[in-house]
Order: C-alpha cells, then structure tokens, then sequence
C-alpha cells in the first residue's frame, strides 16, 4: 500500500506533514503495545529494507514507540483508538524522521484492514 | 586505537529521557558509516539495557566505546540488583510495574533480547548494583556502507 491510500483508507491524521511522503510503499506491519515484543520480533528480521517498508502499530503515545522505530529502522509509526500524541512525542518523531500517524481504528480493525489490503505481518525469524 | 568513547548518565524512572543515550548512540554509529545490521544490533540491545536502568533502578550510566574492530557497551547501575539472573534472563519473566508497562516496557524480553543481539554479553549482579558488558565485533563487510 502506498501511505497515502493508507491515510486516505484508515481516515489517519498525519502529525509530521515535513516527513510525509504519500508515495513511499508500505509491505509490512508489526502490532503492540510492549515495545520488547517488537525489538524482539522486528529485529530478527535480516533484510533491512522489510523494516523500511514497514509499519509500527501501537497504542503507546508514548516517546517509546518513537525511540521503538528509530531503533529498528522502521519509518512509521500508527497510532490506534484516537490516541492524540502530546507535542513533545511529535517533536521527537520529526527529529527521528519518523513519520507519525493516528487513526481512530480499533489495533484490531486496522490490522485487519491492512491485512486484506496485502500487508503482511512480521514474524520471527529464526 | 579509540574511535568512539561517550559516557551517559541514565535517570531513573524519567520516561520522557528514557532511551536518548541509545538514539545517540545508533546515530553517531550510522555517521561512522558501519552497516545497518550491526548498527540495529547495537542499537537495539542499548536500548533494552538503558531502558532496564531507567525502570528496574536506582540510575546509572552507559558507556559506548569503539576501540579497533570492537564495540563495548557498559551500562551500571546503583542497585537494587537481580537477586536470580537466571531467571531474569527466561523470556517472558519480568518485575516490572504497572507505570513501566504504561510505558510499553515489562514484556520479561529484554535481557534475551540483548543476549541473542551482542556477540558477547557479561552480567553481573549483586544488591549494590548491575553491570552489563557487551562487545559486538565490526566484521570487514560491516565496514563504510552507510
Ligand atoms: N538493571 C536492572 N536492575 C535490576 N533488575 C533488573 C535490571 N535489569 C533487569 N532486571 C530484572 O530482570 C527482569 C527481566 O529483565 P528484561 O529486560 O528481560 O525484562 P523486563 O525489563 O521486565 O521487560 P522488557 O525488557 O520486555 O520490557 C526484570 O523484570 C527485572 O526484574
Ligand atoms: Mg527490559
């Protein structure tokens, strides 16, 4: 999916308009709240440009799911449920180049959108 | 010869500062221009590892250093200590609050995390405090790609 069908799609706010890029390709997404169950798992996958064209789903607001992506190399990061980031966790993600998005989807709905769209999910590689 | 040496103070419980020592570190790595798999490595098992002394302690420091083909990383803390490292170290077990799992920490994934990202991992503990030692070796193909 480009990210602009799925901003377009899932109805996101996008919260670093500078990094926003509506062309860039998204392949791939990981969903958690626990941002170790995502170091974990993304970080077995080999193949640095899969992390590239992936994307973080979480409900973490948090600086941490920014600090998540920067450490694995993975560019964006969805925000679930409405959750509105405060505005020193958007700051961090445009120092970060992390591109920052929320939707008012449920972690579940969204996923399960992507998936039907062709996203696939990341599992652990051994 | 020494090509990197950054010394770090890490506060307890401040979410907000929680993992700036690492972000640095993945940063000043990407500029020395090593591949990215090495610097996901490291940059991933810092994090745990600052994250761990951000919620399971009194605070700390973390010290990265480059000297030739080696990557040290050392991060000490404080105290309290863990009592049983090897239970701490079986995924899945954790200690850790419900403040630290607002936080998106206390998955219990973190110290398997580091092990299985470092090439060498030391831990030692005792109720005056924690010091983790990691070396991750620069391979010549990890060399000025970036
Ligand atoms: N620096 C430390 N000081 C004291 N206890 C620690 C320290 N680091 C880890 N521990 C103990 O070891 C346990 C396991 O650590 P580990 O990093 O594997 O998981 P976690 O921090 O609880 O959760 P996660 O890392 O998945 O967010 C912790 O819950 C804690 O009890
Ligand atoms: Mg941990």
């Amino acid at each position: 999916m480009k990210l602009s069908q799925i901003v377009h799609k899932f109805g996101c706010t996008v919260y670093t308009k500078d990094l926003y890029d509506p062309e860039k390709t998204i392949d791939f997404a990981f969903c958690s709240d626990l941002m170790s169950d995502a170091l974990m798992i993304m970080s077995t996958v080999k193949d640095g440009e899969t992390l590239r064209d992936s994307v973080l789903i979480t409900g973490l607001t948090t600086n941490q799911s920014i600090r998540t992506a920067e450490m694995l190399d993975v560019e964006v990061v969805l925000l679930v449920r409405g959750k509105i980031p405060a505005e020193p966790v958007i700051e961090l993600a445009r120092e970060s180049g992390i591109v920052l998005l929320g939707t008012n989807l449920t972690m579940f709905n969204v996923s399960g959108l992507m998936y039907q769209e062709g996203i696939q999910g990341i599992s652990l590689h051994k | 010869m020494i090509t990197l040496d950054r010394h770090f103070v890490i506060v307890p419980n401040d979410y907000n500062e929680a993992g700036k020592a690492s972000s640095e570190l993945k940063r000043t790595l990407k500029r020395m221009g090593f591949s990215r798999d090495l610097i996901k490595r490291v940059s991933v098992a810092s994090y745990e590892a600052e994250i761990n002394i951000v919620i399971h302690s009194l605070g700390g420091t973390a010290d990265f250093k480059i000297i030739d083909d080696v990557i040290y990383l050392q991060f000490i803390d404080c105290g309290p200590g863990i009592p049983d490292i090897e239970l701490a170290m079986q995924e899945g077990f954790s200690t850790a609050n419900e403040v630290s799992r607002l936080n998106g920490f206390g998955a219990g994934m973190g110290l398997k995390n580091i092990k299985k990202a470092a090439d060498d991992m030391i831990l030692v503990s005792d109720c005056n405090g924690t010091v983790l030692k990691l070396k991750f070796y620069i391979r010549e193909d990890d060399k000025n790609v970036g």
